[in-house]
C-alpha cells in the first residue's frame, strides 16, 4: 500500500514537472499581429528574431493579420471570440476609439517607459495628434502617410505654368489643360464619386485640413470644424465639377498615361508607378505637392499646408494577461527606441515612420537621397493630421460623403446647403 | 412485449443514426439562431463583455432606417432583373447542352458550370475592368454613340450590371438543374406529340415546360433566396451606391456589425432579412404551386 502511494506520488510529480517545464522554457509568449502586407510582416518577424536573441524569456509570435474582408473585422471577431492577440498593428484612430470605448485596449501612457520612448523615437510633436479626448494615448503610431497630390510637371511645363498652390491656380491650370486636351480631365479619380466611408480621406479631408490650418473637425461629440474652410472646400470641388474638369470614374492609370494631370497620391502609389512606368521620373515628369489652399486669406502665404494622414500604429489588447502585455510593450519599446529600426522599416516597406526628425536626422540622409520622391512626404509628417478619433467614425465619414461631398460633385446642392446637411447628419449620429 | 422492445430498439437506433445531423443542426443552426435573436434585443458592440437588454429599440431603429428600406427595395429590384434574365438563359443553356451528342453533354455542362466556381471578387474585378471609362467596350460606345454610360455611377445601370453579373455566375448552375430535369422527361411524350402533328413550339410549351416544373420549383426558390444574400458584388463594385441603389441586406449587416461594431443592431437587421426572405419564399412557393397544380403536379 505504502509502495503504491509512493509510486502514485512519483507519477503525479513527474506529470506536474512535465507540465511546468515547457512553460518555463518558453517564458512569456506574446502574439503580435502585423499588417497583412508581406513587407511589414517581414520587418516585424526580423525584429522579433533579434529581440528574442537578447530576451530569451519572451517569445514573440508574429502573425500577419488576415484581411477577410477587413483587418478591423478580423480583430473584432477575434476579440469577441476570446482569441485576440496581445498586440495588433495597422490600427487607425477611429478604430482605436471604438476599441477604447469598449475597454478592449489599454492606455499606453500608463505603461512604464512611455515618456522615454516618445523622447527616444523623437515623437514629441507628432504624438500630440494621437491624444484621445480622455487625455490618454492608446496607439503607438508606427507610420504616417501624409496625403499629398501628384502633378504632371511635364504637362504643366508644356502649358507654361508652375505647380499650383491655390484654388484659383488649380482652376487656371485645368482650363488650360482641357482647352488643349478636351478629351482628358484635370482629375480622373473613381473615389470622387463613391460612397465608401474612407474615400473622404483622399478628397475632402486633405483639403479641409489645409484650408482650416488643421482646425479639429470634432472634439468628442461636438462639431468644432471650421465652417468657412469646409464650405470653401465644397465650393472648390463644386466649381471644378461644374466646369467638367473632374471625372469621378474608373480610369486605369489615368495619371501615368497623362489622361489626367492631378490626383491624390499616397506614398504607396510611387513604387508601383516606378515599376510599371519607369519612364515617369520623379521631378521630371511629376512631383507630389501639398493640397491646394483657398485663393484668398492668410493661408496663401503658408509654406507647409496641413493635410490628412493615413497613419496607423499598434495597440495592446486588454484581453490577455498583464504579463503578456508587459512583454509585448518591452518588445515594442526595444524595436522603436532604435532609429536604425525605423530606417530599416522605411527601407523595407517604403512607408515613413512617425518621427519629428525624419527630414533632419542624418541617419535617414542616404535613404532620402535614394528616394527623393519621399522627401515631400517626410516634410509633411509634422503637418499631417490622422483620422477622426471617434467610435462612430464610419457613420461620420459616410455623412460627409452622402450629405456633402457627393451631392457637391453631382451638382445637387450648394456648398452652404451641403455643409449644413453634413453638420445636421453628424448631429443626428451624436444624438442616437 | 418483444415487439415493443424491438420497436423501442429501432427508435433508439434511429435517433442514434440521425444524431450527427441533429447535433450539427443544434450547434450550427439552432444555437446561433437563438443567440442571434437574443443579441438583437441587446446593444452588444462585439468587444464589450456586457450586453444591455434594450427591448425593441433596435427594431424600431431598423424600421426607420433609410438603409434598411433601401436594402429591402434593392433586393426586389435585383430579383426582377435576375429572374427575368437567369430563367430564360439557364433554360436556353440546358436545351442547348441537351441537343449535343451524349458524349459531349457532360463536358459542355461543366464548362457552363465553371462561372459558378469563380470567386465573386475576381468576377467583380473583371467587370470593373470591362466597364472602366477607357475600356474597349466604352471606347466603342463612345465612337458609335458619342457617349459612355456611367455603368456603376448611375442608380439604374448599377443595379442592372450587378443583376447581370449574378446571372452570368448562376446561369450554368441552374442550367445543370434544368438539364437534369430534361433528362427525366419521357421520350414517349414527344413521340406521341409528333404523331399528333404538334409543332416544336407546341411541344416546348405543352411538354417541356410543364414537365420541368420540379426543376423550375427548385431553381426559383434558390434564385429568390439568393437575392437576399447578395454581398460581394456590390461590396466590390459600388459599396451600395450610387444613392443606396445597390445597398443590400448583407452590406448593412456587415457594415453595422463589423465596421460600426453594433452587433446587436446588425443581428436585428439579420432577423428582418430572414423574415423577409421567409415571407417572400412562402409567397413564391404559393405562386409556383398554383402554377404546378394547373399542370397536374401536386
Amino acid at each position: 500500500m505504502k509502495k503504491s502511494l509512493i509510486y502514485i506520488l512519483l507519477l503525479v510529480g513527474i506529470l506536474l514537472l512535465a507540465l511546468t517545464v515547457p512553460a518555463c522554457a518558453e517564458g512569456q509568449k506574446v502574439t503580435f499581429w502585423t499588417l497583412p502586407d508581406p513587407e511589414p510582416a517581414a520587418f516585424w518577424t526580423d525584429s522579433a528574431k533579434d529581440f528574442m536573441a537578447v530576451n530569451p524569456g519572451i517569445q514573440v509570435d508574429v502573425r500577419a493579420i488576415a484581411e477577410a474582408p477587413t483587418s478591423e473585422a478580423v480583430l473584432l471577431t477575434a476579440i469577441a471570440g476570446g482569441t485576440a492577440p496581445t498586440a495588433a498593428g495597422g490600427i487607425f484612430n477611429g478604430f482605436a476609439a471604438q476599441l477604447a470605448e469598449a475597454g478592449a485596449i489599454v492606455p499606453l501612457d500608463s505603461l512604464p517607459g512611455w515618456d522615454e520612448l516618445i523622447k527616444n523615437r523623437s515623437m514629441k510633436e507628432a504624438i500630440k495628434a494621437w491624444q484621445f479626448p480622455d487625455g490618454h494615448f492608446y496607439i503607438l503610431p508606427i507610420y504616417s502617410n501624409p496625403m499629398l497630390f501628384s502633378w504632371r510637371t511635364d504637362v504643366l511645363k508644356e502649358l507654361g505654368v508652375d505647380t499650383p498652390r491655390t484654388y484659383s491656380q488649380v482652376s487656371e491650370v485645368a482650363a488650360k489643360f482641357m482647352e488643349k486636351y478636351p478629351d482628358n480631365f484635370l482629375m480622373a479619380y473613381k473615389r470622387l464619386g463613391s460612397t465608401s466611408w474612407y474615400y473622404r480621406w483622399y478628397d475632402f479631408f486633405p483639403l479641409y485640413e489645409a484650408a482650416s490650418d488643421g482646425q479639429p473637425f470634432l472634439m468628442g461629440n461636438e462639431i468644432t470644424a471650421d465652417d468657412k474652410a469646409a464650405i470653401e472646400v465644397f465650393k472648390f470641388f463644386a466649381d471644378l465639377s461644374a466646369a467638367g474638369y473632374l471625372l469621378p470614374r474608373d480610369v486605369p492609370d489615368a495619371f501615368p498615361t497623362k489622361f489626367s494631370i492631378w490626383r491624390p497620391c499616397g506614398p504607396w502609389e510611387l513604387p508601383r508607378w516606378a515599376e510599371s512606368f519607369p519612364e515617369m521620373e520623379y521631378g521630371e515628369s511629376f512631383v507630389v505637392a501639398p493640397p491646394p489652399i483657398p485663393t484668398l486669406g492668410s493661408l496663401a502665404s503658408i509654406q507647409h499646408p496641413k493635410t490628412f494622414a493615413d497613419a496607423k500604429g499598434y495597440v495592446l489588447l486588454a484581453q490577455g494577461s498583464k504579463e503578456d502585455r508587459e512583454a509585448a510593450w518591452e518588445f515594442l519599446k526595444w524595436v522603436l527606441s532604435k532609429p536604425e529600426n525605423d530606417l530599416k522599416w522605411a527601407e523595407m516597406t517604403g512607408m515613413l515612420p512617425v518621427r519629428d526628425d525624419l527630414s533632419t536626422n542624418t541617419l535617414f540622409k542616404e535613404f532620402f537621397k535614394q528616394h527623393p520622391e519621399l522627401i515631400a512626404y517626410a516634410e509633411s509628417i509634422p503637418y499631417a493630421i490622422p483620422a477622426l478619433m471617434h467610435s462612430r467614425y464610419a457613420d461620420i465619414y459616410l455623412a460627409i460623403g452622402e450629405e456633402g461631398f457627393l451631392p457637391i460633385i453631382n451638382g445637387e446642392k450648394t456648398p452652404e446647403q451641403a455643409w449644413q446637411d453634413v453638420k445636421d447628419a453628424i448631429g443626428r449620429i451624436f444624438a442616437e | 412485449m418483444v415487439k415493443q422492445k424491438l420497436m423501442l430498439g429501432g427508435e433508439v437506433r434511429g435517433w442514434f443514426l440521425t444524431s450527427p445531423y441533429l447535433l450539427y443542426t443544434l450547434v450550427f443552426f439552432i444555437l446561433p439562431l437563438v443567440q442571434g435573436i437574443y443579441i438583437a434585443f441587446t446593444n452588444w458592440d462585439l468587444v464589450s463583455t456586457g450586453k444591455e437588454f434594450i427591448g425593441f429599440a433596435n427594431f424600431i431603429k431598423a424600421f426607420g432606417s433609410k438603409k434598411v428600406i433601401a436594402a429591402f427595395f434593392a433586393t426586389y429590384k435585383f430579383m426582377a432583373i435576375f429572374l427575368a434574365a437567369v430563367m430564360p438563359i439557364s433554360l436556353g443553356i440546358a436545351l442547348l447542352v441537351n441537343s449535343f451528342p451524349s458524349r459531349f453533354k457532360g463536358l459542355i455542362s461543366v464548362a457552363f458550370f465553371l462561372p459558378f466556381l469563380v470567386s465573386s471578387v475576381a468576377t467583380s474585378l473583371v467587370v470593373r475592368g470591362v466597364l472602366n471609362y477607357t475600356s474597349p467596350l466604352n471606347h466603342l460606345l463612345r465612337q458609335v454613340l458619342g457617349y459612355v454610360p456611367n455603368w456603376l455611377g448611375d442608380p439604374i445601370l448599377a443595379v442592372i450590371v450587378i443583376g447581370l453579373m449574378i446571372t452570368w455566375k448562376c446561369s450554368g448552375y441552374y442550367a445543370l438543374i434544368f438539364f437534369c430535369g430534361l433528362q427525366t422527361i419521357p421520350k414517349e411524350l414527344y413521340e406521341a406529340a409528333d404523331i399528333d402533328g404538334a409543332s416544336n413550339q407546341k411541344k416546348f410549351w405543352n411538354i417541356t415546360i410543364p414537365m420541368l416544373y420540379p426543376a423550375f420549383y427548385t431553381v426559383m426558390i434558390m434564385a429568390v433566396g439568393l437575392m437576399f444574400h447578395i454581398f460581394s458584388e456590390p461590396y466590390m463594385l459600388t459599396d451600395g451606391g450610387p444613392k443606396l441603389s445597390t445597398y443590400t441586406w448583407f452590406l448593412e449587416i456587415y457594415y453595422q456589425s463589423f465596421t460600426n461594431a453594433k452587433v446587436g443592431y446588425g443581428s436585428t437587421v439579420a432577423i428582418l432579412n430572414a423574415m423577409t426572405t421567409f415571407i417572400t419564399i412562402i409567397l413564391v412557393r404559393k405562386l409556383l404551386e398554383r402554377w404546378g397544380k394547373a399542370y397536374g403536379w401536386e
